[in-house]
């Protein structure tokens, strides 16, 4: 199937939400219910006040609908991420490790359950402030000597979004690099084997 | 880059003449030099289309020598600046001057082609972080302004050949499309 050029070289922002709203995250319910059986699985009972597990797609549904309020995970307190966002500053030479999903679902929080956050303000600007350092170590790591080469680029600890927005580049550029290397011997005898 | 036998873009690269000469006499076929002369004489130099000259060089009927955009002056100018070279009208056409010297590079022998692929791939890198940063800006910048760009990054950009523009649109592409997506509120704030 051919698919449209944006999407051809991998997966997009909103497809990337879309996969990060399987996890799961705690919610209070403001309503009871009992268990209920969806297609991805037993989620419940709704007791107010307890919480409740559910994935984060079926959070933001309730959340929109005024029926339940959001815990927010743990890591997203105001002093986890000013930690991260020093570990990232001091750390010149790789990347901090984050939750895979962090960026999108605290964009998505953000968006649809800013009232359950502390301060979102203050979250949103750090969030930015993380978001553009790890872009400008992006930027440099692609000038390292690996690229340049041709060989490699170390990527570990990216999350899934930052490389789907770095693949098609990196891999075309890669491929001209590839391409323009100088002809070796076993490549000829290999090409001509074919 | 993509030397299938269908892509478009490799058939235009490689849709220039090159300038040979006869290694031997040729009866019959001088009407390719384009006077009237019934054969072609050793040593005369006649324009052929890529295709011909390819399988005429391989067979050591003709030689070539190196074509004028892969000439030393030029090789000069990429060793003092890469960045500052135009490449994009050194080659004709769209100018795809890495493909059109991957072909030539193709029917050298083994010295003068790892020469001119070398050449190519120290351009390419050489010019590739402007690329990068060129394209990181304009995925974030807005572009209703008019923008006053110094002299370099204006030439850089009118000078970029073929493969690094589509390069430059692809990242330009996927900066803009995870910007959007950061800027927008989802949209389907319901029942707020």
């Amino acid at each position: 199937m051919a698919l449209p050029k944006h999407l051809q070289n991998g997966l997009t922002p909103d497809e990337l939400t879309f996969l990060a709203e399987e996890e799961t995250i705690d919610i209070v319910p403001l309503f009871s219910m009992t268990r209920v059986r969806l297609l991805s699985g037993i989620y419940g009972p709704f007791t107010p006040p307890s919480s409740a597990k559910v994935p984060l797609w079926l959070a933001l549904s309730l959340k929109r609908k005024r029926k339940c309020r959001i815990v927010p995970p743990e890591w997203l307190s105001i002093d986890r991420v000013q930690n991260v966002l020093k570990e990232e500053r001091e750390n010149a030479e790789s990347f901090c490790s984050l939750p895979r999903r962090f960026i999108e679902t605290s964009k998505v929080l953000l968006d649809v359950a800013q009232d359950d956050l502390m301060q979102p303000s203050l979250l949103r600007s750090l969030l930015k402030d993380l978001r553009e350092v790890r872009q400008a170590k992006i930027r440099i790591g692609l000038q390292s000597e690996g690229v340049m080469r041709g060989s490699y680029l170390q990527v570990t600890n990216l999350t899934p979004l930052e490389l789907s927005e770095l693949k098609p580049f990196l891999v075309k550029a890669m491929g001209i690099m590839q391409s323009l290397e100088p002809r070796r011997e076993d490549d000829e005898d290999e090409e001509e084997g074919q | 880059m993509d030397d299938d036998y269908y892509s478009l873009n490799s058939i235009l690269a490689e849709n220039h003449k090159l300038s040979c000469s006869f290694t031997l006499d040729v009866e019959g076929l001088g009407y390719l030099e384009g006077g009237t002369e019934n054969n072609i004489h050793q040593h005369s130099k006649v324009e052929l289309p890529f295709w011909l000259a390819q399988t005429l060089s391989l067979n050591e009927f003709t030689t070539f020598p190196l074509p004028p955009p892969y000439s030393n002056r030029v090789k000069a100018a990429l060793n003092a600046s890469a960045q500052s070279v135009k490449l994009s009208n050194l080659v004709g056409g769209n100018g795809w001057w890495y493909r059109w010297g991957r072909r030539i590079a193709d029917v050298l022998d083994d010295e003068p082609q790892a020469d001119l692929l070398n050449t190519l791939l120290k351009a390419f890198i050489n010019r590739l972080p402007a690329l990068q940063d060129l394209s990181a800006h304009h995925a974030s910048a807005d572009h209703t302004l008019p923008e006053s760009s110094t002299s370099t990054t204006e030439t850089f950009r009118d000078g970029m050949e073929g493969d690094e523009r589509e390069l430059f649109a692809i990242g330009q592409e996927s900066g803009k499309m995870t910007r959007n997506w950061y800027d927008s509120n989802g949209g389907k704030k319901g029942g707020r």
